[in-house]
């Protein structure tokens, strides 16, 4: 029977899935809940997984299926505690739920992962999305954990008290994800029932910019209540690229009862948060269950030793030297066997073809180029084996911890540590990490000063420089470290200096409030560091395989023509006539006073697209120098390279300043682009390039002259 | 019921094992408002694990970490029976 429509209750709107659409779902949740450990789990994608806040610094969408089969769509949205976003990252997840994004569509259903051992904090974050009124799923993360800390928490209890599918699970260990696709599966899923008194005070302004936002902006009336909630607690309003502006009636009535409010000395933001606590502290009421005596856990037993004043510093000693120590002594049969098999790939092709310049390409192009890069691949998997063992311990935040204080004493804190951290594996993810630092001229020094952290792609060239300057086993694997550790001190001083510089000249401001969560310590994730080491590697041997192989073809015809003329003329002389030998030789008043002749001018330009490329720019030159034997190691090549007075080009002195001016420099085209990405603009990353390079040549110029004049 | 500002200290300056109940946060609104929305508002209570310059606290079952401004910023109130 058809009722007019006056009579009729409305109907309780869910945003519609169309049969012919794929469902997107959205995971959120707090930093630490295992949010990204359950998309992976669900998807199957590959991504970083750690346990520090602000891993998930960049929305990930993937694809799993539904009980029938369906595709479901799946973002992974950056961790935050709270809806008022205090960072990018934060604006990010509150942008794409609230639908202001036009680049991500708004998400269908939620999925709130929470962790069962901090319910009521994370809690909040659900709360504040149960006021969009979208479909919710609630996973009850580490249950495990939660029954380790005694905590008792009762899924069947808070299900039935809001309404919504609540699915205790276990991530790491796939526990509950047949139930969580169950739900997913739905077609239907419920509305929560959800009901909370804002505070009186604050109750008029709310209504007030829920019709401004339904009328002005085009929200709908539950988006327009919750967007209100949080327009009332967002100070400083955290506006993102793709972020859609409100209408100028908004900001006037919120601007109208802000200044309202501060003359009557209303707290508006205090009550509402006191009064969402209060309406989780009575729903968890039947929920959760704590021990009345909660003794020091295994992680406070832990932490007194790791965050200690004068043991937490020794043990971040130990284990920075631990890894650096591992890189040499772990990785030397690896590296020789794939040397081994570079070398007999080289022979066997130049034994199979007939001479010529096609066979020259093979050997000494393509061979030698990126198998000279390949070398390094042992190495790069032990570096990132321990950035994943730190991350996924939860010793990374640890180190966040211990470091606030020298990072105070240069005007930055503990939340900068960790991408700087992430930046000894590589600028690039360092840089976006970056994003979870709330205040923007803190993060923006940051970004400034992360590429001076030594990456994983110096190592070659380091490793290179140190094979030249200590060649063969005379000297112990310790000596090797030592020089290596020098050069990651020297890095890591530079940013301490920079940071400290520009925080006093060109970024001022006030040093900053730092509250970050220590997540619990846990057993390390061996399957998800192994994933991440693949990854890793995968992405270092793509690399390899495209920018280091067309790169290592470009140069190898830039140092094969033009010919000679004289068709007997030596392969120094063949080279310093090519085109690569005229843009050297166009470099080499610049560089001359650093100790650099126009064949390290070629590698410093060609590396300039990666740094790594100096290693096969020098194989490919040095290898057409030495084409009659292939086999010879290229360090030895490189020994035996001389200046036209008779001169060795690389003596120690020089492979010293070369590791000091790859300390420096910034020679990554990639680092510059997320740069400009990050920053919005090209004035930082020219900046950039401009101290960078600048101060390297400054430092390699009286580093090289010194000694010099000292007689080295 | 109300405490006197003259029993208040900041966080920092609990000792390690003690307990306090937080009572009042000084600092930018900004920080206030997350501090609160961490769980670590008014009324929670808090035990301090370690550290003078930067300070480890447990709040409700959470380890949160916070450098000597910030806990500066957080005013407690020493509860009775604690290891000074």
């Amino acid at each position: 029977m058809n009722l007019p429509s006056h009579i009729t209750p409305p109907p309780r709107r869910r945003p519609a899935t169309a049969s012919n659409r794929t469902p997107i779902y959205a995971i959120v949740g707090n930093p630490n809940c295992g949010k990204t450990t359950l998309f992976n789990a669900l998807t199957g994608l590959r991504q970083k997984v750690g346990n520090y806040p602000g891993v998930t610094v960049e929305k990930k969408i993937g694809t799993t299926w539904s009980q029938h089969g369906l595709p479901i769509q799946i973002i992974d949205l950056p961790g935050a505690y709270s809806l008022a976003a205090r960072s990018p990252d934060e604006a990010v997840l509150r942008d794409v739920l609230l639908g202001r994004r036009d680049d991500t569509p708004q998400p269908d259903r939620i999925i709130c992962v929470v962790d069962a051992a901090n319910l009521e904090r994370n809690l909040y974050l659900v709360h504040q999305i149960l006021d969009l009124g979208r479909p919710l799923i609630i996973a009850l993360n580490m249950m495990d954990m939660a029954v380790g800390a005694g905590v008792k928490v009762d899924a069947a209890e808070l299900e039935n008290e809001l309404g919504i599918p609540v699915i205790p699970c276990e991530a790491v260990r796939g526990r509950g994800l047949v139930e969580l696709k169950l739900a997913m599966s739905r077609s239907e899923l419920p509305l929560a029932r959800h009901r909370w008194d804002v505070p009186a005070p604050v109750a008029p302004a709310v209504a007030e910019l829920q019709a401004a936002l339904t009328e002005s902006d085009q929200r709908s009336p539950l988006i327009a209540r919750a967007e209100a909630l949080l327009l009332l607690t967002d100070f400083d309003t955290v506006r993102v690229a793709g972020s859609k502006p409100l209408s100028n009636r908004t900001h006037a009535i919120l601007a109208g009862w802000r200044q309202r409010w501060t003359s009557e000395g209303t707290d508006w933001s205090a009550a509402l948060i006191r009064t969402r606590y209060a309406a989780i502290g009575h729903l968890c009421r039947n929920v959760l269950r704590r021990p009345a005596l909660q003794g020091p856990s295994l992680s406070d037993r832990i932490d007194a030793v790791l965050c200690h004043s004068v043991w937490g510093w020794a043990v971040f000693g130990v284990i920075m030297a631990a890894l650096f120590f591992s890189i040499f002594s772990l990785a030397e049969a690896p590296m020789d066997f794939i040397d081994g098999r570079v070398a007999a790939l080289a022979a066997w092709v130049k034994a199979t073809m007939s001479p010529g310049d096609l066979r020259d390409l093979l050997t000494d192009g393509v061979i030698g180029g990126v198998g000279g890069v390949l070398i390094f691949l042992p190495q790069i998997l032990i570096l990132f084996f321990f950035v994943g063992l730190l991350e996924s311990t939860g010793y990374m935040a640890r180190a966040a911890f211990i470091m606030d204080r020298p990072m105070s004493k240069v005007g930055l804190n503990g939340r900068s540590f960790i991408p700087l951290l992430g930046s000894y594996a590589c600028a690039i993810p360092g840089i976006m990490a970056t994003r979870t630092i709330e205040n923007a001229k803190d993060r923006l020094v940051t970004i400034l000063v992360a590429p001076l952290m030594s990456c994983s792609a110096r190592l070659p060239v380091y490793l290179l420089m140190i094979a030249t300057l200590l060649p063969g086993d005379r000297l112990a694997a310790t000596t090797k470290a030592g020089l290596m550790i020098l050069m990651y001190a020297l890095g890591t001083g530079g940013v301490f200096f920079f940071a400290w510089l520009f925080k006093r000249t060109i970024v001022r401001s006030t040093p900053q409030d730092m509250i970050m969560e220590l997540p619990a310590y846990q057993p390390p994730r061996f399957k998800e560091i192994f994933r991440h080491m693949i990854e890793r590697g995968w992405l270092f041997l793509k690399n390899a395989g495209t920018i280091i192989l067309a790169i290592s073809i470009v140069l190898w015809a830039l140092t094969t023509y033009p010919k000679h003329p004289d068709p007997a003329a030596t392969p120094t002389e063949q080279i310093a006539h090519s085109f690569a030998g005229q843009a050297g030789h166009l470099i080499e008043p610049v560089i001359k006073p650093l100790g650099f002749d126009w064949r390290i001018g070629i590698g410093l330009i060609t590396s300039f697209a990666a740094r790594e490329v100096f290693v096969s720019s020098m194989g490919v030159i040095f290898g057409v120098e030495g084409a009659d034997d292939d086999t010879t190691p290229l360090r030895d090549a490189l020994r035996h390279a001389r200046w036209p007075a008779g001169a060795p080009l690389f003596t120690p002195l020089v492979c010293i300043v070369l590791m000091v001016y790859y300390v420096f420099a910034m020679q990554c085209m990639s680092t510059v682009a997320v740069v400009k990405r990050e920053t919005n603009s090209w004035r930082w990353p020219l900046f950039q390039i401009f101290y960078m390079t600048g101060t390297a040549w400054l430092v390699c110029f009286v580093l090289y002259q010194t000694g010099r004049a000292l007689g080295y | 019921m109300p405490t006197s500002s003259s029993n208040l200290s900041p966080l920092c300056q609990l000792p390690a094992g003690g307990k306090a109940r937080v009572c009042k946060l000084t600092g930018d609104e900004s920080f206030c408002q997350r501090v609160r929305e961490m769980g670590f508002g008014e009324a929670a209570l808090v035990t301090k694990i370690s550290g003078t310059s930067t300070s480890l606290c447990l709040v409700n079952g959470t380890r949160i970490a916070l450098n000597h401004r910030a806990a500066m910023n957080i005013l407690v109130e020493l509860l009775p029976g604690n290891a000074c």
